[in-house]
Protein backbone atom coordinates (compact mmCIF):
# COMPACT_ATOMS: atom_id res chain seq x y z
CA UNK A 1 0.00 0.00 0.00
CA UNK A 2 2.78 2.47 0.22
CA UNK A 3 3.56 2.72 -3.64
CA UNK A 4 1.13 6.33 -3.27
CA UNK A 5 3.15 7.27 -0.59
CA UNK A 6 4.94 10.73 -1.35
CA UNK A 7 8.82 10.95 -0.37
CA UNK A 8 7.30 13.31 2.95
CA UNK A 9 5.16 10.61 3.62
CA UNK A 10 7.53 7.33 3.47
CA UNK A 11 10.10 10.04 5.99
CA UNK A 12 7.21 9.84 8.37
CA UNK A 13 6.21 6.06 8.71
CA UNK A 14 10.19 5.49 8.89
CA UNK A 15 10.85 8.28 11.82
CA UNK A 16 7.79 7.21 13.48
CA UNK A 17 9.59 3.51 13.81
CA UNK A 18 13.02 5.65 14.48
CA UNK A 19 10.98 7.15 17.35
CA UNK A 20 9.40 3.83 18.69
CA UNK A 21 13.02 2.54 19.02
CA UNK A 22 14.51 5.57 20.71
CA UNK A 23 11.74 5.29 23.37
CA UNK A 24 11.84 1.97 23.50
CA UNK A 25 8.62 1.50 22.47
CA UNK A 26 7.34 -2.32 21.95
CA UNK A 27 5.30 -0.93 18.32
CA UNK A 28 4.63 1.64 16.65
CA UNK A 29 1.40 3.75 17.40
CA UNK A 30 -0.80 6.87 16.32
CA UNK A 31 1.11 8.37 18.91
CA UNK A 32 4.70 7.54 17.16
CA UNK A 33 2.95 8.64 14.09
CA UNK A 34 1.89 11.91 14.99
CA UNK A 35 5.32 12.67 16.79
CA UNK A 36 7.00 11.67 13.26
CA UNK A 37 4.74 14.04 12.00
CA UNK A 38 4.80 16.98 14.28
CA UNK A 39 9.07 16.84 14.18
CA UNK A 40 8.95 16.76 11.12
CA UNK A 41 6.73 19.90 10.68
CA UNK A 42 9.19 21.67 12.89
CA UNK A 43 12.16 20.78 11.22
CA UNK A 44 10.89 21.47 7.77
CA UNK A 45 7.75 23.31 7.89
CA UNK A 46 5.53 22.06 5.02
CA UNK A 47 1.60 22.12 4.99
CA UNK A 48 1.24 19.75 7.95
CA UNK A 49 2.76 22.90 10.26
CA UNK A 50 0.86 25.45 8.13
CA UNK A 51 -2.15 23.44 9.18
CA UNK A 52 -1.68 22.89 12.28
CA UNK A 53 -0.40 27.01 13.21
CA UNK A 54 -3.48 27.99 10.98
CA UNK A 55 -5.61 26.67 14.29
CA UNK A 56 -3.69 28.01 16.44
CA UNK A 57 -1.34 24.32 17.48
CA UNK A 58 2.72 24.48 17.45
CA UNK A 59 3.88 21.51 15.93
CA UNK A 60 6.45 21.22 18.19
CA UNK A 61 3.55 21.28 21.37
CA UNK A 62 2.04 18.20 19.30
CA UNK A 63 5.40 16.39 19.19
CA UNK A 64 6.32 17.25 23.24
CA UNK A 65 3.01 16.07 23.63
CA UNK A 66 2.67 12.87 21.74
CA UNK A 67 6.36 11.84 23.40
CA UNK A 68 4.67 12.64 26.74
CA UNK A 69 2.08 10.09 26.09
CA UNK A 70 3.87 7.43 24.97
CA UNK A 71 6.52 7.85 27.88
CA UNK A 72 3.30 7.85 30.69
CA UNK A 73 2.06 4.46 28.79
CA UNK A 74 5.49 2.81 28.85
CA UNK A 75 6.23 0.29 31.70
CA UNK A 76 9.68 2.26 32.09
CA UNK A 77 8.27 5.87 32.51
CA UNK A 78 11.46 7.41 32.51
CA UNK A 79 9.42 11.19 32.19
CA UNK A 80 7.58 10.28 35.70
CA UNK A 81 11.50 8.97 37.18
CA UNK A 82 12.55 12.09 36.28
CA UNK A 83 10.03 14.01 38.24
CA UNK A 84 11.67 11.92 41.43
CA UNK A 85 14.98 13.17 40.63
CA UNK A 86 15.96 9.78 38.64
CA UNK A 87 17.89 10.21 35.52
CA UNK A 88 16.35 6.97 33.63
CA UNK A 89 19.14 6.95 31.33
CA UNK A 90 22.28 7.15 33.23
CA UNK A 91 20.58 4.38 35.56
CA UNK A 92 20.22 2.74 32.15
CA UNK A 93 24.27 3.65 31.69
CA UNK A 94 24.79 2.07 34.60
CA UNK A 95 23.06 -1.41 34.84
CA UNK A 96 24.52 -1.72 31.14
CA UNK A 97 28.16 -1.55 32.43
CA UNK A 98 27.90 -3.88 35.16
CA UNK A 99 25.30 -6.28 33.91
CA UNK A 100 25.75 -6.11 30.01
CA UNK A 101 23.86 -4.15 27.20
CA UNK A 102 20.49 -4.30 27.47
CA UNK A 103 20.37 -5.38 30.75
CA UNK A 104 17.53 -3.27 32.17
CA UNK A 105 14.42 -4.39 29.42
CA UNK A 106 15.45 -7.61 30.15
CA UNK A 107 14.87 -7.86 33.23
CA UNK A 108 11.46 -6.84 32.66
CA UNK A 109 8.61 -9.81 33.84
CA UNK A 110 8.44 -11.96 30.85
CA UNK A 111 4.70 -11.04 30.48
CA UNK A 112 5.27 -11.29 27.07
CA UNK A 113 8.22 -11.92 24.61
CA UNK A 114 9.71 -8.46 23.06
CA UNK A 115 9.62 -8.59 19.68
CA UNK A 116 13.35 -7.53 17.59
CA UNK A 117 10.98 -6.06 14.83
CA UNK A 118 8.83 -3.45 16.00
CA UNK A 119 5.32 -4.16 14.90
CA UNK A 120 2.99 -1.49 13.92
CA UNK A 121 -0.26 -1.67 16.18
CA UNK A 122 -3.69 -1.75 15.06
CA UNK A 123 -4.72 1.67 15.36
CA UNK A 124 -1.31 2.25 13.28
CA UNK A 125 -2.38 0.64 10.55
CA UNK A 126 -5.71 1.74 10.35
CA UNK A 127 -4.85 5.16 10.26
CA UNK A 128 -2.49 4.46 7.62
CA UNK A 129 -4.93 2.65 5.66
CA UNK A 130 -7.47 5.75 6.55
CA UNK A 131 -4.61 8.32 4.90
CA UNK A 132 -5.40 6.24 1.45
CA UNK A 133 -8.73 6.24 2.08
CA UNK A 134 -8.22 9.89 2.85
CA UNK A 135 -6.55 10.42 -0.49
CA UNK A 136 -9.03 8.72 -2.62
CA UNK A 137 -11.84 10.98 -0.87
CA UNK A 138 -9.81 14.07 -1.68
CA UNK A 139 -9.35 13.00 -5.31
CA UNK A 140 -5.29 12.89 -5.01
CA UNK A 141 -2.94 10.74 -6.48
CA UNK A 142 -0.96 10.72 -3.70
CA UNK A 143 -0.33 10.28 0.14
CA UNK A 144 1.33 13.16 1.55
CA UNK A 145 2.65 13.87 5.30
CA UNK A 146 -0.92 15.97 5.58
CA UNK A 147 -3.08 12.79 4.54
CA UNK A 148 -1.30 10.84 6.87
CA UNK A 149 -2.28 12.98 10.03
CA UNK A 150 -5.99 12.73 8.22
CA UNK A 151 -5.77 9.38 8.32
CA UNK A 152 -4.84 8.94 12.31
CA UNK A 153 -7.55 12.02 12.92
CA UNK A 154 -10.31 9.69 10.83
CA UNK A 155 -10.56 7.50 13.14
CA UNK A 156 -10.44 8.06 17.64
CA UNK A 157 -6.71 6.83 18.42
CA UNK A 158 -4.25 7.73 20.92
CA UNK A 159 -2.09 10.33 19.08
CA UNK A 160 -4.93 11.21 17.54
CA UNK A 161 -6.63 12.46 20.94
CA UNK A 162 -3.09 14.75 21.43
CA UNK A 163 -3.78 16.51 18.75
CA UNK A 164 -7.27 17.08 19.52
CA UNK A 165 -6.36 18.09 22.98
CA UNK A 166 -4.14 20.70 21.85
CA UNK A 167 -6.18 21.83 19.00
CA UNK A 168 -9.22 22.60 21.86
CA UNK A 169 -6.74 24.31 24.33
CA UNK A 170 -5.82 26.55 21.41
CA UNK A 171 -9.91 27.14 21.23
CA UNK A 172 -9.91 25.40 17.99
CA UNK A 173 -11.65 21.49 17.30
CA UNK A 174 -10.72 18.34 15.46
CA UNK A 175 -13.12 19.50 12.51
CA UNK A 176 -10.96 22.64 11.99
CA UNK A 177 -8.10 20.59 12.16
CA UNK A 178 -9.03 18.56 9.40
CA UNK A 179 -10.43 21.12 7.21
CA UNK A 180 -7.00 23.02 7.81
CA UNK A 181 -4.83 20.07 6.34
CA UNK A 182 -7.60 19.40 3.57
CA UNK A 183 -7.01 23.08 2.68
CA UNK A 184 -2.94 22.54 2.93
CA UNK A 185 -2.31 19.88 1.47
CA UNK A 186 -0.01 20.05 -1.58
CA UNK A 187 -2.32 19.97 -4.81
CA UNK A 188 -1.37 16.33 -6.45
CA UNK B 1 10.82 17.79 29.79
CA UNK B 2 10.12 20.86 29.54
CA UNK B 3 7.45 20.62 32.91
CA UNK B 4 10.04 19.10 34.71
CA UNK B 5 9.16 21.54 37.37
CA UNK B 6 5.60 20.68 37.57
CA UNK B 7 6.34 17.04 37.47
CA UNK B 8 8.52 17.66 40.27
CA UNK B 9 5.91 19.50 42.36
CA UNK B 10 3.30 16.67 41.03
CA UNK B 11 5.74 14.13 42.59
CA UNK B 12 5.79 15.75 45.89
CA UNK B 13 1.82 14.85 45.98
CA UNK B 14 -0.11 17.57 44.81
CA UNK B 15 -1.38 15.82 41.78
CA UNK B 16 -2.46 12.14 42.33
CA UNK B 17 -2.21 11.00 38.89
CA UNK B 18 1.33 12.15 38.41
CA UNK B 19 2.47 11.14 42.08
CA UNK B 20 1.13 7.60 41.71
CA UNK B 21 2.43 7.66 38.05
CA UNK B 22 5.87 8.26 39.26
CA UNK B 23 5.30 5.75 42.27
CA UNK B 24 4.59 2.67 39.12
CA UNK B 25 7.50 3.85 37.45
CA UNK B 26 10.14 3.83 40.86
CA UNK B 27 8.25 0.22 41.54
CA UNK B 28 9.18 -1.32 37.31
CA UNK B 29 12.41 0.17 37.88
CA UNK B 30 13.24 -1.29 41.73
CA UNK B 31 11.58 -4.31 40.37
CA UNK B 32 14.04 -4.62 37.33
CA UNK B 33 17.48 -3.58 39.04
CA UNK B 34 16.25 -6.34 42.02
CA UNK B 35 15.64 -8.83 39.48
CA UNK B 36 19.28 -7.94 38.20
CA UNK B 37 21.50 -7.53 41.27
CA UNK B 38 19.93 -11.27 43.11
CA UNK B 39 20.99 -12.50 39.34
CA UNK B 40 24.36 -11.74 39.61
CA UNK B 41 24.76 -12.42 43.69
CA UNK B 42 23.71 -15.59 42.74
CA UNK B 43 26.46 -15.88 39.82
CA UNK B 44 29.01 -14.89 42.32
CA UNK B 45 27.92 -17.78 44.63
CA UNK B 46 25.85 -15.96 47.01
CA UNK B 47 23.44 -17.86 49.12
CA UNK B 48 19.63 -17.07 48.77
CA UNK B 49 19.66 -16.20 53.11
CA UNK B 50 22.79 -13.70 52.11
CA UNK B 51 20.57 -12.09 49.34
CA UNK B 52 17.71 -11.80 51.60
CA UNK B 53 19.12 -10.53 54.62
CA UNK B 54 20.62 -7.30 52.66
CA UNK B 55 17.43 -6.91 50.90
CA UNK B 56 15.78 -6.99 54.06
CA UNK B 57 13.18 -9.77 53.60
CA UNK B 58 12.63 -13.62 54.55
CA UNK B 59 14.90 -16.18 52.52
CA UNK B 60 11.18 -17.91 51.70
CA UNK B 61 10.08 -14.65 50.24
CA UNK B 62 13.17 -13.83 47.77
CA UNK B 63 13.53 -17.74 46.79
CA UNK B 64 9.62 -17.50 45.60
CA UNK B 65 10.06 -14.32 43.86
CA UNK B 66 13.08 -15.14 42.07
CA UNK B 67 13.94 -18.88 42.64
CA UNK B 68 12.46 -20.20 38.88
CA UNK B 69 13.50 -17.54 37.15
CA UNK B 70 17.05 -17.27 38.37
Amino acid sequence: MFERFTQSARTVVRDAVVTAEELRSDAVDTRHLVVALAEGAVAVPGPVATALRSVGVEPADVAAAARSAIAAGAVLDGEALASLGIDLDAVRDRADAVFGPGALERAARPRRRRARTRPFTGDAKKALELSLREAIRLGDRSIDAPHVLLGVLRADSPGGRVVVALAQDAGSDLVAVREALERERPAA
Amino acid sequence: MTDHRTLVTAAAGDDPQQGLRAVRALRELADRLETLQVRRARELGWSWQQIAGELGVTKQAVNKKHGRRI
